[in-house]
């Protein structure tokens, strides 16, 4: 939806950063997750909102095989994570998107299902892609073993003991995901079927619940494993070491695609973020209790960034610049920060900026964020897209509007000589075997030809010279007439004039151009964290740790 | 996707599969991105309105004939051309498929307020803004014809309200043609590609 004209604080306007600025990959590539990202999004509603849990089938044998569902009982709708535990021998265990076959499978089925529900996903989705699924599912899932801390969590509990805790922390979950798929994807319900409900609304709502319920089952598997194996003798895991397991995810270059085109999505994400942060920015005071929990943020934010480990070269660096910088935020904070200014927020924010590597900036950001639900929270709702309302291109547009707004927006894509072999150096396609995208070498590899249109920065660039001979007052329509290869182009680019957060700013064809920092922005708005680079196209990460579980959402002991 | 085109005689999709599968067989169809944008923009259309789709889409991009016009290039113009003071005059144009004009002729709706009308052989199609196509006569879908396009004089009945279900069927050997066209777009995944695309090592860790 659109909250144009409805905005509390249009003074917040004067503090919000340019796209400029904030579209950068190299920004991007720093995310961090924050209080409107959509897992906690997911938490807070069911807790502001009394969600009930059970879990009314448990059919699981001793070798950890069977199914079972776990039920999240809503006001108006009830949702059930069908789970189907499976025995993987080791050697069939990948996390590639080519796999057939996994640890377990799930599906979130919209109500509670019956007998017959249960056996139609019983043959269905174990398949996962080679199955087919329906509308009354709203999103299809798989999940491996981290098999060397599942095995050691079955085998210690089993003996009435807990866990390694550094193993634990370590790896972070006992089982991670190897794609979430939802929005009718093999036969699903689609998006807009569901986009009117509130608690649907926000973007991935029904992943991030599919994946939540996901993590409760992990931890029931572990505990069911360990009294299989030793009797009445075996130990449940402590609360303290359970909450510190997440869900972990393995992703690759397929998600990376899906911001490029859905840019009023994007900048509907981007613009709640930075609105957040002009807000906050634009706050004339900081509140004891402010104080005291963006303080609480920051040391948070420094026991994760110790924790988060990665074999990346890159990521490493990127993470001494995280520890750095938050040692930097904490050290001022204590001792630097004068509160007494007009906007000390705003000042702080601008001693970041001198101050910090980008990594620290972004984490600033995020703790920034945290101690101000009241203030931002609402932003929320603001974050998914009618897309439909902006496909249709306005053929009444003048050519010399267009330029202008070309020229506004894509300043950043029309100096670079796409003919340099560096600046076109990859292309974007679609693969023939499961039929996903991926990065080719241009000069190196076949199938340039079947190119997908994220070449963003070069189509803008040919419009603007398409645009230089035309008279100010042609029409959109006679021009695409004349010229329909521009046809995507001029609609993003109208897009963006009214969607400024809607184009990343950079060459997405270029040789230095990384896959990893478009998945680590989206996934920082999922709620993503350990962000762990294993190439420059494929990440590891961890969601939902140190999260509530679904018997501890009453009572408000854990906020969201 | 498990699916047997000799057994199996429909298949339902949802809408986002038929966006991506139109969009790809239109660009395995050869034609350009900006089209294929538009061609999966308007199945959708047609599958939420109950229509067929598949067909449609199969007789815009198998039509062969010359001095037939093609609804997708004629749609997009129509439809670029709605909001210009000159857009809602009559007009008449032979179309390889008439059926496909109708999405883009909602989106004049839509656009202008107006209602519009489509007449062809003995079929009339009126579209108000916003709201699912009023169909009256048989609708002959498949082969091109002359069709007409002028503005509803408000005679017409009110047009339904869209039906609920977000889904689309599709004939099995339909199916297997657009996926045919789709496929001829996809490119085999190369080895620098798999190189950096997963684990290097076992995922057994």
């Amino acid at each position: 939806m659109s909250c144009e004209g409805l905005n509390p604080m249009p003074q917040a306007r004067a503090f919000r950063r340019s796209p400029d600025e904030v579209m950068r990959l190299a920004r991007m590539g720093c995310s961090h997750p924050t209080r409107l990202s959509f897992l906690r999004q997911l938490l807070r509603r069911m807790q502001s909102e009394g969600w009930r849990f059970d879990r009314p089938i448990w059919e699981i044998d001793a070798e950890g095989v069977g199914r079972a569902v776990y039920r999240a009982i809503g006001p108006a709708r009830t949702y059930s994570l069908v789970a189907f535990a499976h025995d993987l021998p080791p050697e069939a265990r990948s996390d590639r998107v080519i796999a057939t076959a996994w640890d377990a499978t799930f599906a979130l089925f919209d109500g509670t299902p019956d007998a017959a529900d249960l056996d139609r996903l019983a043959a269905n989705v174990p398949l996962q892609e080679a199955g087919r699924i329906s509308p009354r599912e709203l999103s299809l899932s798989r999940a491996n073993r981290s098999v060397r801390l599942f095995d050691h969590v079955v085998e210690r509990l089993a003996a009435g003991a807990q866990p390694d805790a550094a193993m634990l922390l370590e790896t972070g979950y006992l089982m991670r995901t190897t794609a979430v798929y939802g929005s009718g994807k093999f036969g699903a319900a689609d998006r807009a079927a569901i986009a009117q409900r509130p608690e649907l609304s926000a973007p991935f709502q029904a992943e991030m619940l599919s994946v939540w319920l996901t993590r409760a089952f992990t931890v029931d598997l572990v505990e069911h494993l360990a009294r299989a194996r030793g009797g009445d003798k075996a130990a449940r895991l402590v609360p303290d070491l359970k909450r510190g397991l997440g869900v972990g995810n393995s992703t690759g270059l397929g998600m990376a695609p899906f911001v490029i085109r859905h840019p009023v999505l994007l900048n509907n994400w981007m613009l709640a973020r930075e609105e957040a942060l002009a807000r906050v920015r634009a706050q004339t005071r900081v509140g004891a209790d402010e104080l005291a929990g963006f303080q609480a943020a920051l040391e948070e934010a420094r026991k994760n960034a110790d924790l988060w480990t990665s074999a990346h070269d890159m990521q490493r660096a990127k993470l001494a610049d995280l520890s750095d910088g938050l040692a930097r935020i904490i050290a001022h904070v204590a001792q630097g920060w004068d509160r007494s200014t007009r906007h000390p927020w705003n000042d702080l924010w601008h001693w970041g900026q001198d101050n910090l590597p980008m990594e620290g900036q972004e984490a600033l950001l995020a703790a920034m964020l945290e101690p101000h639900g009241a203030l931002i929270d609402g932003l929320g709702e603001c974050m998914d897209a009618d897309e439909n309302a902006y496909f249709p291109i306005n053929g009444a547009m003048r050519a010399g509007e267009l330029r202008a707004i070309v020229q506004a927006h894509y300043g950043w894509a029309l100096g670079v000589d796409y003919a340099q072999p560096a600046q076109c150096a990859r292309f974007w396609y679609v693969s023939e075997d499961k039929l996903e995208p991926r990065l080719g070498e241009r000069h190196h590899e076949p199938g340039v030809d079947h190119e997908l249109p994220l070449d963003t920065g070069r189509q803008a660039a040919a419009l603007w010279q398409a645009l230089q001979d035309q008279p100010e007052d042609l029409p959109v329509a006679h021009l695409l007439l004349a010229k329909p290869e521009h046809r995507p182009a001029v609609r993003r680019a109208q897009i963006t004039a009214r969607h400024p957060f809607a184009e990343i700013r950079d060459n997405l064809i270029a040789d230095d151009m990384l896959p990893i920092d478009i998945l680590r922005c989206k996934l920082a708005f999922f709620g993503a964290t350990r962000f762990d680079p294993r190439s420059d196209r494929w990440v590891r990460i961890s969601l939902f740790q140190d999260a509530p579980y679904p018997d501890q959402m009453t009572g408000g002991a854990h906020e969201a | 996707m498990k699916h047997d085109p000799v057994t199996d005689a429909a298949l339902a999709l949802s809408l986002s599969e038929i966006a991506a599968l139109s969009a790809r067989a239109t660009r395995g169809a050869g034609r350009s991105w900006g089209e294929a944008e538009e061609a999966a923009e308007a199945a959708c259309w047609l599958a939420r309105a109950g229509l067929d789709w598949a067909g449609a889409l199969l007789d815009v991009l198998e039509a062969s004939a010359r001095e037939v016009d093609c609804a997708l290039c004629a749609g997009i113009a129509l439809a670029d051309s709605a909001p210009l003071p000159d857009a809602m005059t009559a007009q008449v144009r032979r179309v390889t498929s008439p059926c496909f004009l109708l999405p883009f002729a909602a989106r004049i709706a839509d656009q202008t307020g107006q209602r519009i009308r489509l007449n062809w052989d003995a079929t009339q199609v009126v579209l108000a803004p916003h709201a699912c196509p009023l169909i009256v006569g048989p609708l002959r879908l498949s082969g091109p014809a002359q069709v007409s396009i002028t503005p509803d004089p408000q005679d017409s009945p009110a047009c339904p309200d869209w039906p609920q279900p977000h889904r689309g069927t599709v004939q099995a050997r339909e199916y297997a043609r657009l996926t045919h066209l789709m496929m001829a777009f996809t490119v085999p995944t190369s080895a620098s590609s798999l190189a950096g695309a997963g684990a290097q090592e076992s995922d057994n860790d």
